[in-house]
């Protein structure tokens, strides 16, 4: 079956069998290569995206669910303004060790500082519970997303 | 890893075109969120040759009061029923949205996938249990409204036919003099299932409770009500020495099994600490 979707703000359409999940059709079909495969059902987070402007994992969708869909990756926020900050704060504080959380961990943190430009640590931790650091580097990924919210708060 | 083998995919626009697709298919289930679903399709749990989508049919997706209840269509989300006004009428039910899942799983999950999953520890089932929820289920040939507790038949096991959909979930909006709180315990704060949880409502009228509903999760076949725990504090001053003696004599209630999450033990202490933090956290709220 054919699906048509809008793509980091580019009309898309593929062609894919019903099972296929979202991730794979990404990766397979649309070299986008920032969403992860972790564990594949919804546990780890590293395969996140923006469904129509909210985070979600893209493992447990169906590719053809997306029709008609807006769906917006890492790739697609390269330019912008809110994940450049994210983007220098993670790599100032040290919020990286291997990598593979990194794109899970971007796109909840930008979901979370969009409608809350305020958040408390507390905020920041429920905001990326649903991402799996599995080299435990929680606490300067908290510490990164706190000094971003810095940065884009007006004096 | 792919949900195998592969299935007809089938996204109806109307409730009609989906009731008909459920009944005239065969090997069919209906998805919403996928969060519960899609795991099972790629363990092999179940292998339908037919999903049909519910997401598209737009008249499944609401949460509004009507007539002096508070009515979540079957397609609401857990952020969407957060974010909603009528559910900040029950605490208790809003308790649990926050908590449950993680925020990916809140956009895409909904209650009636929590329910239908029929797991024992499903965080949405003890808030709507004390609200004495109701739910719609319907087929081509009828309609049928059930108590939420007959919703459940057993670990993992609901009531449901297979050419039925549970279209709406509903309850009696709390009145002003109530309040109601949620509480539970997991492995870790942080995206888990809960080892024990338990809901707490009552209906006060001055110092005296006129009405208290207890229910349980992970403690038994299904998440129950505890009837013989209300007995205790309805009709009475809430003090707290009342109050830890229906704690106490909620262990005798439950019916926990040890598993890999908690020992039967553990989990009768915790339903006593659970219930006494959720009705404290009840009665602060009515003050």
């Amino acid at each position: 079956m054919i699906v048509n979707f809008d793509l980091n703000g580019e009309p898309v359409s593929v062609e894919v069998e019903p099972n296929m999940s979202l991730v794979d059709m990404l990766r397979e079909e649309l070299g986008i290569n920032s969403v992860k495969k972790g564990c594949e059902l919804g546990e780890c987070g590293a395969c996140t995206l923006l469904l129509d402007g909210s985070p979600v994992t893209s493992c447990l969708l169906l590719a053809p669910q997306v029709e008609g869909c807006h769906v917006t990756t890492l790739e697609g926020l390269e330019k912008n303004s809110l994940m450049i900050d994210l983007r220098e704060a993670f790599i100032e504080n040290g919020a990286i060790q291997c990598g593979f959380c990194t794109p899970g961990m971007l796109i909840s943190s930008y979901a979370l500082l969009r409608d809350n430009l305020h958040p408390s640590a507390y905020q920041v931790k429920k905001g990326i519970e649903g991402n799996i650091c599995r080299c435990t580097g929680f606490t300067k990924i908290i510490e990164a997303v706190l000094d971003a919210a810095e940065r884009i708060t007006p004096e | 890893m792919r949900p195998t083998p592969s299935f007809q995919y089938h996204a109806p626009k109307t409730l009609e075109g989906a009731i008909e697709l459920m009944g005239t298919l065969e090997n069919v289930k209906p998805i919403i969120g996928g969060t519960d679903l899609i795991p099972q399709m790629k363990e092999g749990v179940f292998s339908p040759d037919h999903v049909v989508d519910l997401n598209n049919v737009a008249e499944l997706n609401y949460v509004r009061e009507d007539n002096g209840l508070i009515c979540i269509g079957a397609t609401a989300t857990h952020n969407q029923i957060a974010a909603s006004d009528a559910v900040k009428k029950s605490q208790a039910l809003l308790d649990a949205m926050t908590m449950i899942g993680s925020p990916q799983i809140r956009n895409r999950g909904t209650i009636t996938g929590n329910l239908i999953n029929a797991s024992p520890a499903a965080d949405s089932a003890p808030p709507l249990l004390v609200h004495d929820a109701e739910v719609v289920i319907r087929s081509i040939d009828e309609e049928r409204i059930i108590p939420l507790t007959a919703l459940f038949t057993g670990p993992k096991l609901n009531c449901l036919e297979q050419n039925e959909l549970l279209t709406e979930i509903r309850f009696p909006t709390p009145p002003v003099n109530s309040a109601s709180a949620f509480k539970r315990i997991g492995r870790r704060k942080a995206f888990t299932l809960s080892v024990v949880s338990a809901a707490a409502y009552v209906e006060m009228e001055g110092e005296r409770c006129v009405d208290a509903r207890v229910a349980f999760g992970s403690v038994a076949m299904t998440p129950i009500r505890a009837s013989e725990v209300e007995d205790m504090l309805e009709d009475k001053t809430l003090t707290a020495s009342i109050i830890a003696e229906a704690c106490l004599a909620a262990r005798n209630h439950v019916h926990p099994i040890t598993d890999v999450r908690g020992t039967a033990e553990y989990r009768k202490d915790m339903c006593e600490v659970l219930l006494r933090r959720a009705l404290e956290a009840a009665l602060e709220r009515v003050r």
